[in-house]
């Protein structure tokens, strides 16, 4: 199971994405959400193609 | 909604594409398809099921200083409610402003009933929701 706590710093991350919205390739970092003063929702699902 | 939400399977960003343009139900997708082919991140927040190779159903609250505020995991056979995802974002971002309240569990939003624990209270949390 997972190391992290509620209430605890998460690591910070680097993901490659799609994003359907420019129709591109691109990358979401989780330091950059910080720095831009956002809340971050991470939404995990088993697969694509399936319902979510 | 005020967050950045990060949809996230062990799929490729190239699936998340084809996927995204063949199916209608995802047409105004507009937040960002994350990729995670390795596992790792799944496995970061012990979504990783590695028999299968896939993630679980996980939902994962963070904060803008990197704090994990909410986490709720449901097996692969199980759908998650935005309603109820919505309610906690917006519980947690009213907290992030008023940290000494408490918000109960049929609060939707601002302008709800809050609670503010005290000696007061106790044994006594039926009059102090419906006073």
């Amino acid at each position: 199971m997972s190391k992290l706590k509620l209430g605890a710093p998460v690591p910070d991350f680097e993901i490659d994405t799609y994003d359907a919205v420019a129709g591109d390739f691109g990358k979401v970092s989780l330091a950059d959400l910080k720095s831009e003063g956002k809340w971050t929702i991470l939404f995990f699902y088993p697969a694509d193609f399936t319902f979510v | 909604m005020g967050a950045e939400v990060i949809t996230v399977s062990t799929d490729t960003q190239f699936v998340h594409l084809a996927w995204q343009q063949n199916e209608g139900e995802l047409a105004n997708v507009k937040y960002p398809m994350g990729a995670d082919p390795t596992g790792k991140l799944s496995r970061t927040y012990g979504v990783y099921d590695k028999n299968t190779g896939l993630a679980l159903r996980g939902t994962f609250i963070i904060n803008p200083e990197g704090t994990l505020m909410n986490s709720e995991v449901n097996f692969y056979n199980m759908g998650r409610n935005i309603d109820e995802l919505m309610r906690k974002f917006k519980a947690n971002l009213y907290l992030s402003k008023k940290a000494d309240e408490g918000c109960p569990s049929k609060w939707k939003d601002e302008g709800d009933k809050t609670l503010a624990p005290s000696a007061k209270m106790v044994g006594k949390v039926h009059e102090a929701l419906n006073e």
